[in-house]
């Protein structure tokens, strides 16, 4: 079910049409309105007949009226299409999104996926109105406009003919260069800008170093460079509208000679020449307008590409079924992982991040998996709810491959806490529910106590229906990593992942908490930097540089891991200066 | 022309108050930094608007001798005078563009520069009473606002009421009665402008609601796609967006529909015009009255007329824009600098690092005092460890001996001198740092140790590397010390930056040393690491501790308790143990970890 954004116009086809159509009336006044003119002038002032004169102005009022009218019905489809266009893309992208692989996703920075479905459909979305009212009209103006020249005197409209290409093929080059540099003031720009964040964010050691002036000068360099692209490039595009009406212009004045010879060998009519001139001064603001069509057309098509590298991606099996509660036993088999294309990583591309990893976790037994930054502990964790897919080797839970897991039922029985505590807009209550819809307030308030945030939300002034978030009451981290382990908890899952999720808790609510693990009998895995931490697990992992360097309980690991024995004597404030 | 992409305005930017007519005078101001060029561009619009005048009543005029009356001689001078109009009429649009840009440009990077000058010399104050982000779309959209409408709106407006006023003279001149006809499109374009926009004013303002709405709940839910998609909850989160993304559909169908009434009745107007011209003129032309040309200079004319006003009001909005911006950039420019030095202030060569708190009392704001009569003495080389819960009143007292903030009453004194006396600069020179956040930019690694002290070479940068810990990290890297890093040091973790603020600190050389150096962040192993580091650093220098591990509260010389402002305890860990106190019961509740 892959499609591409445009096929979302599809059901729209009739109300495009019918908009274009309208359009097309519009188009067609504008195009009258010169030969009504003529008309006016050659059977009626020339002439000296007043009767031609009042019937062809009032056909041409009769005409600006209904070029009015279709005008006012067009904007109305041409909203719609591009209003209901604009929300099935949004909608099928947000799907998609919902519906990839996290991995996938996870190449992705964040605020890239957020302008695809915010910007960018907006500029498809503008685009398409456009679309529908001028974009066309321009064109076809001028084509139609040079037509109608030839219909009213083919040799006078000799001139317009050898113009137009012309003016045509030097807007494309320009515009080609015109793009280009705005790219580059775009670059100048973000430039600009990241060297004020940069600035701002750490204005303290700024004023501590005392280097305001070294800032300001690497500011006013980028500030420079910025001004110096900016004049170039606005410049250049400043050179494209006087060329072009330069150029139209001297055509009007050849029209003027050449229709002046024509009159005199009796080729031409008066009125004729009148609109052929009157051609050319609209296909000049016609030509004008195209400049900025194309342009535009350049920007949604760039949205449009971005749009469909979502929507071009294979999405996840997310169908659920129903299969039997786990039990909990945890598996890795020789796991290899290393992450695909990961432009952002600084070190060589795709290094492993795991090393022909090997343990095993009974059903209910706590874990405790310790290691440096980048060693690899995170990457575990999401290998077991099937965010990430081992590169090698296998991963069993309850001794089946979970390649043969549905992925929904998988995640189902897995409570995840991630490093982040990322909790959305909304109520306490609301944000623990989310680990179980239609969770009971019974079940709300129970998580919340087993993950001793209950007294604290009391005391909030709305208690559970209090709002956090933006608008909301500000949580400190420890009460944020709370309330994500009583998510957690509500789900009443058979494996828990806690990732570094209690750094925040003092050491009474972190015992207190690790305790009430027990009751739940499930499997946990936790990611910690403490060793009081550690010793309360059944079992410890140390993990360096993607592999298993130790695995065992305290004592074990204290006679036989150097590493343990260094994180212990620094803990305890013992024997760092031994070390130096 | 238009690059503008659309912008989210604030409606409250759009309303005319008297402190813009303030703010516009203060560009002007700005702009006239470059008083010939400006009069040379304004004299170019008013040669440009004749020229443009010009163009459309030489052709009417050769139209009526030589089309009509089809007079033999003649033709050729004036065509190739119409020429010569249009010629010097194009390059006249050019060159006022050209040189606009330039005086633009140009007073855009002075304003941009002198804000962020401005910044750099403002009090940490004003930054802490504000959030970055206010701050930073200050100086990068509300700048690139003001940039835009320099660039093109005072050639516009100009230019518009130039050919508007210019464009009705000519008119009046040729047909009065011709030029009343005309006339009666601007009431009828000002109601009809007027009906439009009264309408759009509150769908644009409902689909500005619901587009913000939409975005933020794009931005949380994308954010935090892990955890709906452990969660399961893709299907839950679908049916919000959905029913967001509906309400946005509704309020921008208005929007849009509406406003596109906008240029079809500009267009109607338009053929209005030009069918009362031709009809009213054919009409006047019978009785003689008229030429068949003045009717087509008058069409031509019409055209011009509706232009310059459809114009002036697309500039309006964008021009009240701008100017909001602008005030919201004078805003930071007009706020007080931190004070300059006082007049008997002198640098020092180097001090020892003995300091000293006299009844030092300060508050931030009026109410109430944030620390009370802080006294404290340290001798050069020893280390002093700052304590207390957050709020205590820790941070103050570091912020006033690096001077961001000035006691209200007593003395601070360094080697025995009142630091009021040291000039900002030598004082700050003196202390070497490592906080919490490490700022890093967008350079090379060297680049950024180099920080610490601008002209030390390679050597000593490498010397203090090794001397951090940092170097082995840093030679793992695809180019070594000359990798660039990203600008908020992505790729590598809060360790390995915290091992390079030490290597900063330790190229620096100072003989004051503040440490801030919460570690929740930091892995195990880079812990270690850093451990070692900061006591090498940490040799025979003065050195304040906020905060932290046992082991060096442990070893530090003075322990301070800060208790509401207050120094409630001090001592050594050994003999603030003993006492029982406020120290006691934070060591028992946290075991082995104080973490404040």
């Amino acid at each position: 079910m892959q499609k591409r954004a445009i096929s979302f116009l599809k059901p729209y086809k009739k109300y495009m049409i019918v908009a274009w159509m309208l359009m097309l009336v519009e188009l067609a006044v504008e195009l009258t309105a010169p030969i009504l003119m003529a008309k006016i002038i050659d059977e009626g002032v020339l002439v000296h007949n007043i009767d031609r004169v009042i019937l062809w102005g009032f056909w041409l009022l009769v005409i600006t009226f209904l070029a009015f009218v279709a005008g006012i019905i067009n904007s109305f489809f041409a909203a719609y299409v591009s209003q209901n266009f604009g929300f099935d893309i949004r909608k099928n992208v947000y799907k998609k999104i919902q519906n990839l692989p996290f991995s996938h996703i996870s190449k992705y920075p964040t605020a890239n996926l957020i302008t695809r479905l915010t910007n960018d459909v907006t500029q498809i979305q503008h685009t398409t109105f456009m679309i529908m009212r001028i974009a066309l009209r321009a064109p076809l103006l001028i084509i139609f406009g040079t037509a109608m020249a030839i219909i009213v005197n083919w040799k006078i409209a000799l001139v317009l003919i050898f113009i137009i290409p012309v003016l045509l093929v030097f807007l494309v080059v320009m515009m080609r260069i015109a793009f280009k540099n705005f790219q580059a003031v775009q670059k100048r720009l973000d430039r600009v800008n990241r060297r004020v964040r940069e600035n701002l964010k750490a204005m303290r050691i700024v004023k501590a170093f005392y280097r305001k002036d070294s800032e300001i000068s690497r500011f006013i360099d980028a500030n420079h460079q910025l001004k110096a692209q900016t004049m170039k490039t606005l410049r250049i595009i400043e050179l494209n509208a006087p060329i072009l009406l330069f150029i139209m212009n001297v055509g009007i004045v050849l029209i003027l000679w050449f229709g002046n010879i024509q009159l005199q060998i009796g080729a031409a009519g008066a009125g004729a020449v009148v609109a052929i001139v009157n051609y050319a001064t609209r296909i000049t603001g016609s030509l004008s307008n195209l400049s900025w069509i194309i342009m535009s057309f350049a920007r949604a098509k760039a949205s449009n590409d971005r749009i469909n590298e979502v929507l071009m991606m294979d999405e996840e099996d997310l169908v659920q079924n129903s299969e039997n509660t786990l039990k909990g036993k945890i598996e890795f088999k020789n796991v290899y992982f290393r992450y695909e294309n990961h432009s952002k990583d600084i070190n060589k591309k795709s290094r492993w991040v795991l090393k022909n990893i090997n343990f095993t976790v009974k059903p209910g037994q706590k874990v405790a998996v310790m290691g440096a930054t980048g060693s690899g502990k995170t990457t575990i964790f999401q290998l077991i709810p099937k965010l990430f897919e081992p590169t090698r080797g296998e991963v069993f839970i309850d001794d089946k491959n979970i390649k043969n897991y549905n992925s929904i039922h998988l995640r189902n029985q897995i409570g995840y806490v991630s490093q982040e505590s990322h909790l959305f807009s909304g109520t306490i209550k609301e944000n623990i529910a989310w680990g179980k819809q239609g969770a009971t307030n019974e079940e709300i308030m129970k998580a919340a106590k087993d993950a001793q945030i209950h007294d604290s939300i009391l005391q909030f002034p709305n208690q559970y229906d209090t709002v956090i978030g933006q608008k909301g009451v500000n949580l400190s981290g420890g009460q944020k990593q709370r309330l994500a382990i009583a998510r957690a908890f509500v789900r009443n899952p058979k494996i828990l992942l806690l990732d570094d999720s209690t750094s925040a808790l003092d050491m009474e609510t972190e015992r207190k908490l690790l305790e009430v693990l027990n009751k739940y009998h499930c499997t946990t895995l936790i990611i910690t930097q403490k060793i009081t931490t550690a010793k309360q697990s059944d079992s410890i992992l140390l993990l360096d540089e993607g592999e298993v360097i130790g695995q065992g309980t305290h004592e074990e690991l204290l006679k036989t891991s150097q590493l343990y024995q260094k994180i212990y004597a620094s803990q305890s404030g013992k024997g760092v200066k031994s070390n130096v | 022309m238009s690059r503008r992409h659309h912008r989210n305005v604030n409606p409250e930017d759009l309303k005319l108050t008297r402190s813009k007519f303030t703010t516009i005078g203060k560009l002007w101001k700005e702009l006239s930094n470059n008083r010939g060029l400006l009069f040379l561009v304004l004299f170019l619009v008013l040669v440009n608007t004749i020229f443009g005048i010009l163009g459309p009543f030489l052709i009417g005029y050769a139209i009526d001798q030589f089309i009509y009356k089809q007079t033999l001689s003649g033709i050729i001078p004036l065509l190739i005078g119409l020429i010569t109009v249009y010629f010097f009429y194009s390059l006249t649009s050019f060159l006022q563009n050209y040189w606009m840009i330039g005086i633009a440009q140009e007073t855009v990077f002075t304003m941009r520069t002198r804000i962020f000058t401005h910044l750099q010399n403002l009090p940490i104050s004003f930054f802490d009473k504000r959030q970055h982000g206010e701050i930073m779309s200050r100086v990068t959209n509300d700048m690139d606002n003001i940039s835009s409408t320099l660039n093109s709106s005072v050639i516009q407006i100009f230019s518009s009421v130039l050919t508007l006023t210019g464009t009705i003279i000519f008119m009046l001149w040729l047909s009065p009665l011709l030029t009343a006809i005309t006339m009666t499109i601007v009431p009828l374009l000002y109601f009809g402008m007027k009906w439009i926009t009264n309408r759009t004013s509150k769908y644009f303002k409902e689909q500005q609601k619901h587009l913000g709405l939409l975005n933020g709940f794009v931005e949380e839910t994308i954010s935090g796609q892990k955890i709906i998609k452990s969660y399961s909850q893709e299907e839950f989160v679908i049916d919000e967006f959905l029913q967001k993304s509906n309400a946005l559909k509704k309020a921008g169908f208005w929007a849009q529909t509406i406003s596109g009434f906008i240029p079809k009745l500009m267009n109607m107007l338009n053929n209005l015009s030009y069918a009362l011209i031709a009809f009213v003129g054919g009409m006047l032309a019978l009785k003689g009255d008229l030429t068949v040309g003045i009717i087509v200079t008058f069409t031509e004319y019409a055209r011009q007329f509706t232009r310059p006003l459809h114009d002036l009001a697309n500039q309006y909005n964008q021009l009240l824009s701008a100017v909001a911006g602008a005030e919201r950039v004078y805003e930071v420019l007009e706020e007080e600098k931190e004070e300059i030095d006082e007049i008997h202030a002198a640098p020092v060569e180097r001090v020892k690092g003995n300091v000293e708190f006299q009844n030092v009392s300060f508050s931030y704001g009026r109410d109430e005092n944030t620390i009370k009569n802080i006294c404290f003495q340290v001798e050069n080389g020893q280390t002093v460890a700052l304590v207390g819960p957050t709020g205590a009143g820790k941070s103050t007292i570091i912020n006033l001996l690096m001077r961001f903030y000035k006691p209200q009453s007593g003395t601070i004194l360094i080697d025995g001198k009142n630091i009021q006396t040291i000039t900002r600069e030598s004082l700050r020179s003196f202390y070497g740092f490592v906080l919490q956040d490490v700022y890093l930019f967008e350079g090379t690694f060297r680049e950024n140790i180099r920080y610490g002290k601008l002209d030390a070479t390679d050597e000593e940068v490498e010397e203090a590397a090794k001397k951090a810990n940092a170097h082995s990290f840093i030679m793992k890297l695809p180019n070594g010390y000359d990798t660039k890093l990203t600008e908020d040091g992505s790729g590598i973790s809060q360790g390995q930056k915290q091992l390079l603020s030490v290597a900063r600190a330790i190229l620096r050389n100072p003989s004051i040393l503040i440490l801030d150096e919460a570690m929740s962040n930091i892995d195990t192993v880079t812990e270690i690491k850093l451990q070692e580091a900061l006591q090498r650093l940490m040799q025979n220098r003065t050195t304040f501790v906020i905060a932290h591990r046992l082991n060096t509260i442990q070893n530090a010389d003075q322990i301070l308790v800060v208790y509401e402002g207050e120094i409630a305890e001090r001592g050594t860990h050994e003999t603030l143990l003993k006492k029982k106190g406020l120290y006691y019961q934070m060591y028992k509740q946290k075991e082995n970890t104080i973490v404040v």
